[in-house]
């Protein structure tokens, strides 16, 4: 039966190539597709991730309180070295939020001041996107800020001027003077017109030493969303060792909007997924269709000799099933080159790249897909096969032998 | 002997466009294991109708059909295709091969439809193919062969499912007399040497004088038989 359903779906050979070249069309577009999904969401995520980190040790509920001083982690230094010690390969920063009220020389502004470790991840990040002008912070001989471009306009500084901060109530010094160092471009305006960053150590000593407001952890060999089990796994050392009144949190809780974002983008490719499938599936039926028409009175021949209704429509499903099944392992290798080809590397054409870099995008992609998808994409075009066969198969299962004998095409 | 097929009152009458249309009026056939029968008579006897409903192919709308000792007339069409696929073996007017598959393997066709693994079923494929001298022709497509030899495949078919009866309708009527009458002592030659039951119908009456037993069918009815099996 299998000879004879491959032997006839090759007797109309044109049409055949057709139908099979559009499922391979298909399935090839599915998987380049899955493939440039993956490469967006893990570009997003690496982009998210590297300010969010990929956890987040915080005061437990700490964006319900109120009082700086009760939001702050204590013990720091001792902290990280112990969570150092239990995911040894992870980069772990301490972040230091501080409402404070920043003055120029004329004019004054509510702001946060943000204190970064200098030589860590988030610094790096800072100088790379975001720097427009100057020098990052530093806490050397002399303090240092990078200003918000806003925030510096509003206080009428510029590089090189001299901006005091005031942090009243604080177990630090409460006051301090910063040279503005650099100038900074950040994607919000409302952030940017009150975000200053200093180096860790100074922002410690002005509101609160040996304090943070949380600890970022990084996990180097984290690299895309699929790796749930490795973040799962971290997320339940960390907090092994976090004392009571703290939490961890995964980048998807201290992000949820974002996170939804990402995750919205696979229910999407499902249904694109569907469509493209459904209207490949159209053309089958057409084919298998038009090809029991011309041979009805062969399927008489076929049932007169003892094919019972199941077999004839067994014969019919076969014949579909091979049809889509060429064009599908075809549209598989098309498809499988195309995103091993991109899996190294790609950039959105001409200016895409720079106005996708705006919503998060990086410029330079990697398409990755998962055994999961590829195996969907096949899954799917089986069931096309399948779902397309069922109606003609149907039809020629109730031809009646006498009947379909005497039939003239 | 025991019949090996029996047709008991036999009515066949076609409805089409609310216009009925008898067929067969009344008909009692029988034919014994190993008999070599012609039905014999003009276009719109009944001939084609008879031994489709001989075969299993169609329901009568009146009397009983036995085949080899089961009743087929009153089985679904499921049970008459299985009974079909192991009792009977069929050899049609216009050859009906299937025109993808070589000789080979539409003589292997209804082992297959059997479940018969390759192993068992080219070999006696190609032994019926040898008994009809079409064995040098294993690897042509219907398209590749004359009708005669079209017809001897078909034959071939019904020979290598080793069936309780072979019914063929006018087998050939389509080809040369010459060519006919050689298909008929084919099929002579196999129901005397194998033991294959035939029951053929034809409207030529020269090869008539080939067969044992003649059965008469005019306008529905049996009207005359002649000979013995």
């Amino acid at each position: 039966m299998w000879t004879l359903a491959w032997k006839n779906v090759w007797r109309g050979r044109g049409r055949s190539l057709v139908t099979a070249g559009a499922v391979a069309a298909v399935v090839a577009l599915m998987l380049v597709m899955y493939g440039l999904s993956g490469a967006v969401q893990n570009g997003m995520f690496e982009n998210l991730t590297r300010t969010t980190g990929h956890l987040l040790l915080r005061v437990k509920n700490a964006e319900e309180v109120r009082e700086f001083d009760l939001s702050l982690i204590r013990e720091v230094a001792a902290l990280k070295r112990r969570i150092a010690g239990t995911l040894p390969t992870a980069d772990v920063e301490a972040v230091l939020e501080v409402p404070a009220l920043l003055a120029g020389e004329t004019r004054s502004r509510g702001a946060v001041l943000l204190g970064l470790e200098t030589s860590g991840r988030l610094t790096k990040e800072l100088v790379e996107k975001y720097l427009i002008a100057g020098e990052p912070p530093v806490a050397e001989s002399e303090w240092s800020a990078a200003l918000g471009a806003a925030l510096a306009r509003a206080l009428k500084v510029e590089l090189g001027g001299t901006v005091y901060a005031f942090a009243p109530g604080t177990e630090g010094l409460g006051a301090a003077a910063f040279e503005v160092a650099g100038l900074l471009d950040l994607p919000e305006s409302t952030v940017e017109a009150r975000t200053a960053v200093l180096a860790l150590e100074a922002a410690q000593e002005l509101a609160a030493p040996d304090a943070a407001s949380r600890i970022v952890v990084f996990l180097p060999g984290l690299k895309t969303l699929e790796q749930v089990q490795l973040l799962e796994d971290a997320r339940r050392a960390l907090a092994s060792v976090v004392p009571p009144g703290y939490e961890v949190l995964t980048w998807r809780e201290a992000e949820p909007a974002l996170a939804a974002i990402l995750d919205m983008m696979r229910p999407m490719m499902l249904i694109y997924a569907l469509l493209f499938f459904v209207l490949a599936g159209l053309l089958v039926v057409n084919t298998v269709y038009l090809s029991l028409v011309e041979r009805i009175r062969e399927f008489g021949v076929i049932i007169a000799l003892g094919a019972d209704r199941w077999r004839v429509m067994q014969l019919v499903i076969l014949e579909s099933l091979w049809l889509v099944s060429s064009g599908a392992l075809v549209g598989g290798i098309v498809g499988g080159l195309a995103v091993w080809r991109m899996a190294r590397g790609f950039s959105l054409p001409g200016a895409l790249a720079e106005q996708y870099a705006e919503f998060g995008l990086p410029v330079v992609m990697y398409a990755s897909i998962t055994p999961g998808q590829v195996a969907q994409v096949f899954a799917f075009a089986a069931l096309t096969a399948v779902a397309s066969a069922l109606w003609p198969a149907w039809l020629a299962g109730k031809l009646e032998p006498v009947e379909a004998m005497r039939h003239v095409a | 002997m025991k019949a090996i097929v029996e047709a008991r009152n036999l009515h066949k009458v076609y409805r089409a466009d609310g216009v009925e249309t008898p067929a067969l009026r009344g008909v009692d056939f029988s034919a014994r294991a190993g008999e070599f029968t012609a039905i014999a008579g003009p276009s719109g006897s009944g001939k084609s109708t008879l031994l489709h409903l001989l075969g299993g192919l169609d329901r009568p709308s009146e009397g009983e059909v036995w085949l080899g000792g089961e009743r087929l007339d009153d089985k679904s069409a499921v049970e008459r295709a299985r009974l079909r696929l192991w009792k009977v073996g069929f050899v049609f007017q216009a050859y009906n091969l299937i025109p993808v598959l070589t000789a080979l393997e539409n003589a292997a066709f209804v082992l297959e439809l059997r479940g018969l693994p390759a192993s068992e079923r080219v070999p006696r494929a190609r032994a019926a193919l040898v008994e009809l001298e079409m064995q040098d022709y294993a690897d042509r497509r219907p398209n590749q062969l004359s009708g005669g030899q079209q017809q001897r495949v078909a034959v071939a078919r019904a020979l290598a499912a080793e069936p309780a009866v072979v019914f063929a309708d006018e087998p050939t009527a389509n080809l040369d007399s010459k060519t006919g009458l050689a298909l008929i002592e084919y099929m002579k030659r196999l129901n005397r040497e194998k033991g294959l039951t035939f029951v053929f119908s034809t409207h030529d009456p020269r090869l008539l004088d080939h067969v044992r037993r003649v059965v008469h069918l005019e306008d529905g009815r049996i009207v005359a038989e002649e000979g013995m099996g």
